[in-house]
């Protein structure tokens, strides 16, 4: 009996678009993420609007999300990673192994009991980060007592809806698909690899995403160091990007930095941001009106600086080409964003080699050929959005789309020609 | 006799500290129509609902308050209770006493907690109860064009057992494809075999939309060919019409197609340098050539993917000596980096300027002047032949077919408005969408996914014919109605049309299926005569009423 | 009670902003009632004026950043009837009470905070 289930292997915003066009469409979809949280990177991303939206798409996401967590067609499972495939095109087995998440995000009603009565400092169970779907209260087994060999249930006793469950272990099952979508995302840069740009050296090197973060968490920018505003603040692009180990473009990192600037001059017209480039990413829908406002007020430079260094004063010192000048030039800036790229997801390996797909020379998932948008080698097995290649939040989503309508017309074929038993 | 009124409130686990849930319930059980109050303390998990369900059911309440957590999360699931416990799912109206009562103010919060819900039950006082259900569509879809996006998104609608229409301007089918044929290796004549042998696929060739009305589900286009006109009906429109290029010469007055020294093959488009580079009976090899783009246009993702393909098609065929103008070489598309890479190791030189090259004649052939970047010096370059820059545009005729189905384009004219929450493939109107190049500047990659997103949105509203939709949610009264048109011209979504009633009198008819439930129309009729179920002015009111001011 | 803001939130953008505010524990002044809406666009002049004739100190309404409004226009409409209503406030001497629209996201909780914030302190110091 061919299968009418498709499986969604990642809740990153591509994942989540899949999921909810087959659901609307009226198909069964196992959502499975590994984390404990869905919405993967882009749900920590800010809104970017100075006194006009600046379409980063940040909104979307959350949107998305949840509407994915509410629909009756999408069965979530967290903390989820596929451990084996079997089975033939139309009606695949799928073994999947879920790891115990000890508070039961369907009992827990976020009321925070549990995190006043726990002993630790950090404390071991705590709520996730604001706009985390769903929103239930984690275990960090790191950080428990219990999982140390000490006898303390303090958090289970205090819990009122009895959510937290300590004797459990990994779970495995099984399901039957039709279809799969790989929707697994991507890791940020590592900009330790730049050691020469000071990331975890000095805290007032920043990346992208914890701009972001900040942002979205705090409301304002202010400097990690001193809690005052910034006032010279530099990005630089292509970290991780258009270089020896990566011959791509990330696609996102020009649009946000330029509207992460955007957005920081409106908020305090005083501050002086620079953006180093190589070669300005400014095509797109929507974003030649938003380039035109904002290209007076931010001071482009050609070039990207490879050292940064902290002055004495905290300060930190950026060496660049000013090619305009032919020249070594020193600028000081209170703030160095550091515009990382999009990378292949370290998991992509295993999952590769567990279901059978391809990786590109770039490490991200191949695609069949040029023309096709999301077949892989193997049939019924499609890829959707960062996973394949960088991408920014509207293409994540388009993509997603047109995977669930691939995984469609698989079911369909499937049905019609009566395949499996 | 007064609707019985059941609230429900909910303690959150007991971690609700600051609201005097005891005194909450004393004051909330005076409440005219307030028959029954209840405290849980989990109220949104099983036992909880069960009891809720039970007490429902025991009590004969005919309406719901639930004061807990945000509506956002836990609407759906409150509506479902009510279904289990025999009431329509929309007599319920739910307090926010947590999100933003309990948890953002300090100190006891007895006091807005009971006002809230003295809201909330005001406004469940009022609630009409609301039907489902499935209004039948057409299952039929119009694609306007027939390039490749359109011929794509044809065939693909085919195998999910969609009925199309391809609409053509022109009389063949095709057009546009000559780059992604160079590029790709497309076979476009197999392509257009496949769509005129599918069963599925009506091809109309030399054919225009004179006139387009209705609403998803019901659109009847009339379509105007070679020998008459014909009027049908669709499900859903698909506009595909693609872009078109110009060469963004104005700067340069003096370099017309008249002037005779550059008149010829020297400045050329890509598309006519694609025709030179399979002109097996060319005269002449260019020796030096250059190309140019990204000074006018910032969309010039397309550009540049033509730049280095006929760059590198150039250096491997004629061996000529190549120079690339450009200011910014954008490639944010995939592969477009290592092509990129390819075509300099391939030794095709590009030299970046920030203002755009002088353009003069000398000798015949065509002077380049730059100032490079790099170098910090004028660049001047004497070549066979230019590859000018171009301007990517939407397709004639888009400003009529946007004033034909009355929808928006952006500010640069392509369809569809630049509003995030429209992408990939929406338009403010349900039922319509946009693909491919007439919608911006796309890449190949984007495009296919473009094709395929747009299926899934057709096939997921049409495939079984029918759509679910909430019955007369948003109603203009007949009889208040004056037919003032007003409410026609602000509808975002274009979901509200004049219909004739008892023969004679004209009103306004509000489509359940197109409706998207905004309530501008109800806000701006002068008669109020729209009712906007669940937000209707005495709905809000009623809320208003429940604020103690001082 | 004393110097009360009514705030229309629409359900798109400042009702889940005010939610995540308070999942935040961000605080803000008690003296707030959020009505919602499906879109800034529903609100009507005359919910704004009865609010004002309850007694409300300000009347709030908040929408979608400018451009990305669910309903397309929605926004923009209620920030024509915001103007409206205070020029009709003006013209019959009852101003001196503000009524605002503001724009915002659904992830931008900080941003209904300091709505309500800037509007309690315009309420302190006109002293009602």
């Amino acid at each position: 009996m061919e299968s009418k289930n498709v499986l969604v292997v990642g809740s990153g915003i591509s994942g989540v678009a899949s999921a909810l066009e087959l659901a609307n469409a009226g198909v069964s979809v196992y959502l499975i993420e590994k984390e404990a949280v869905i919405g993967g990177h882009s749900a920590s991303l800010c809104c970017k609007a100075t006194d006009i939206c600046s379409k980063c798409s940040a909104c979307v996401v959350s949107d998305k999300i949840k509407e994915a967590v509410i629909h009756p067609q999408i069965t979530l499972l967290t903390n989820s990673t596929i451990k084996g495939l079997g089975g033939e095109l139309g009606n695949l087995h799928v073994e999947i192994i879920q790891q115990p998440r000890y508070v039961d995000e369907e009992r827990c009603i976020a009321c925070g009991l549990c995190t006043e009565v726990c002993p630790t400092d950090p404390k071991a169970i705590y709520p996730p980060f604001a706009e985390a779907t769903p929103f239930s209260y984690i275990l960090d087994e790191g950080l428990c007592l219990r999982f140390k060999g000490e006898r303390c249930d303090l958090c289970q006793g205090s819990c009122p809806t009895k959510a937290i469950e300590f004797e459990l272990k990994p779970k495995e099952r099984e399901l039957n698909v039709g279809a799969i979508i790989v929707a697994t995302g991507f890791d940020v840069f590592d900009a330790r690899e730049k050691g020469s740009l000071g990331y975890g050296r000095y805290p007032n090197v920043l990346t992208g995403l914890d701009l972001e973060q900040i942002f979205t968490r705090e409301g304002y920018l202010r400097l990690p160091t001193n809690g005052k505003e910034p006032r010279n603040i530099a990005f630089i692009q292509c970290v991780g990007s258009r270089d020896e180990g990566h011959g791509y473009c990330s696609q996102v990192c020009c649009k946000y930095a330029m509207k992460l600037a955007g957005l920081i001059n409106y908020q305090n017209p005083d501050t002086q941001v620079t953006i180093f480039y190589i070669d300005l990413q400014t095509a797109g829908k929507g974003f030649a009106q938003f380039y035109e406002k904002y290209k007076e007020s931010v001071r482009f430079v050609r070039g990207v600086p490879v050292e940064i260094l902290q002055t004495i004063s905290g300060e930190l010192e950026v060496r660049f080409e000013d090619i305009s000048q032919g020249k070594v030039c020193r600028d000081n800036f209170d703030l160095v964003v550091l515009s990382v790229g999009i990378s292949p997801g370290k998991n992509s390996w295993d999952l590769a080699r567990i279901l059978g797909i391809n990786l590109a020379d770039d490490g991200f998932f191949d695609i069949k050929h040029p023309l096709s948008s999301n077949e892989t080698n193997i049939d019924g097995v499609f890829v959707a959005g960062t996973c394949q290649g960088p991408k920014d939040i509207p293409d994540s989503i388009a993509h997603g789309i047109a995977a669930a309508s691939k995984a469609i017309q698989v079911l369909a074929e499937s049905a019609s020609q009566g395949r499996g038993n | 006799m007064e609707t019985k009124i059941g609230v429900f409130l909910c303690n959150c686990g007991g971690a609700i500290k600051n609201i005097d849930f005891d005194a909450a319930v004393k004051k909330v059980a005076k409440f005219p129509g307030v028959t029954c109050v209840n405290l849980s303390s989990d109220l949104c998990l099983e036992e909880g609902k069960k009891k809720m369900i039970s007490c429902i059911k025991e009590e004969n309440i005919e309406r719901v308050v639930v004061a807990a957590c945000s509506p956002e999360f836990q609407e759906h699931i409150f509506r479902k209770v009510l279904e289990k416990a025999g009431l329509n799912d929309h007599l319920l109206s739910m307090a926010n006493i947590r999100e933003q009562c309990s948890w953002t103010h300090d100190g006891d919060v007895t006091e807005k907690a009971v006002e809230l819900v003295k809201m909330a039950v005001n406004r469940v006082r009022l609630l009409q109860p609301m039907e489902k259900k499935e209004l039948p569509v057409n299952r039929e879809v119009l694609v306007v064009g027939g390039g490749f996006s359109a011929s794509n998104t044809v065939l693909q609608l085919s195998r999910v057992g969609l009925r199309t229409t391809l609409l053509e301007k022109e009389a063949v089918l095709g057009a546009g494809t000559e780059e992604l044929e160079s590029f790709y290796g497309f076979d476009t004549g197999s392509m257009i075999s496949a769509v005129e042998v599918d069963k599925n696929i009506e091809v109309l060739t030399s054919a225009q939309m004179t006139e387009v009305g209705g609403k998803i589900g019901d659109f009847s286009v009339r379509i105007r060919q070679e020998g008459g006109e014909i009027l049908r009906k669709y499900g859903a429109i698909v506009l595909a019409t693609g872009h078109q290029t110009e060469l963004a010469l104005d700067s340069e007055p003096q370099l017309r197609a008249e002037d005779e020294a550059i008149s010829g093959l020297n400045i050329v488009s890509q598309e006519q340098f694609c025709c030179m580079l399979g002109n097996s009976g060319l005269e002449t090899e260019p020796k030096t050539i250059g190309f140019m783009f990204d000074f006018s246009d910032e969309n010039s993702r397309f550009t540049t993917l033509a730049t280095l393909n006929n760059a590198l098609a150039a250096k491997k065929k004629w061996g000529s000596e190549i120079y690339v103008f450009c200011k910014n070489v954008k490639v944010d598309s995939e592969g477009m980096e290592k092509l990129y890479r390819e075509a300099r190791d391939c030794g095709v030189v590009f030299l970046k300027s920030e203002a755009p090259p002088r353009i003069t004649a000398e000798n015949g052939r065509v002077k380049i002047e730059a100032k490079d970047v790099f170098l910090g010096e004028d660049v001047i370059l004497a070549c066979d032949v230019l590859v000018a820059e171009e301007l990517y545009l939407p397709a004639e005729g888009a400003e009529n077919l946007s004033y034909l189905l009355s929808i928006r384009r952006d500010s640069k004219g392509f369809f569809q408005d630049e509003n995030v929450h429209l992408y990939p493939v929406g338009s403010e109107k349900k039922g319509i969408f946009f693909i491919g190049g007439c919608r911006g500047d796309l890449d190949l990659g984007r495009v296919l996914t473009d094709i395929s997103s747009v299926v899934m949105k057709v096939h997921e509203l049409l495939s079984s014919g029918k759509i679910l939709v909430e019955l007369e949610r948003v109603k203009a009264d007949p009889q208040k109605c004056v037919a003032c048109l007003t409410c026609i011209r602000v509808c975002p979504h274009g979901a509200i049309q004049l219909v004739r009633v008892d023969g004679s009198k004209e009103v306004a008819e509000i489509s359940d299926l197109a409706c998207d439930a905004c309530g501008i129309c109800a806000a701006i009729c002068p008669a109020k005569a729209i009712k906007f179920q669940g937000y209707r002015d005495e709905e809000i009111l009623a809320q208003i009423e429940a604020i103690q001011e001082l | 009670m004393n110097g009360c803001i009514v705030a229309f939130c629409c359900e798109h953008s400042a009702y889940p902003a005010a939610d995540l505010a308070g999942k935040l524990r961000l605080h803000y002044p008690e003296n707030i009632r959020v009505i919602r809406v499906p879109c800034a666009g529903r609100v009507d002049v005359i919910h704004i004026l009865k609010a004002l004739e309850k007694g409300a100190a300000a009347v709030l309404v908040l929408g979608c950043e400018d451009g990305a409004c669910h309903h397309i226009t929605g926004n923009t409409r209620a920030k024509e009837r915001v103007k409206y209503c205070n020029m009709l406030l003006k013209e019959v001497q009852i101003d001196g009470r503000p009524v605002a629209m503001f724009n915002l996201s659904p992830n931008a909780p900080h941003k209904f905070v300091r709505a309500v914030n800037e509007v309690t302190k315009i309420i302190k110091e006109s002293g009602r």
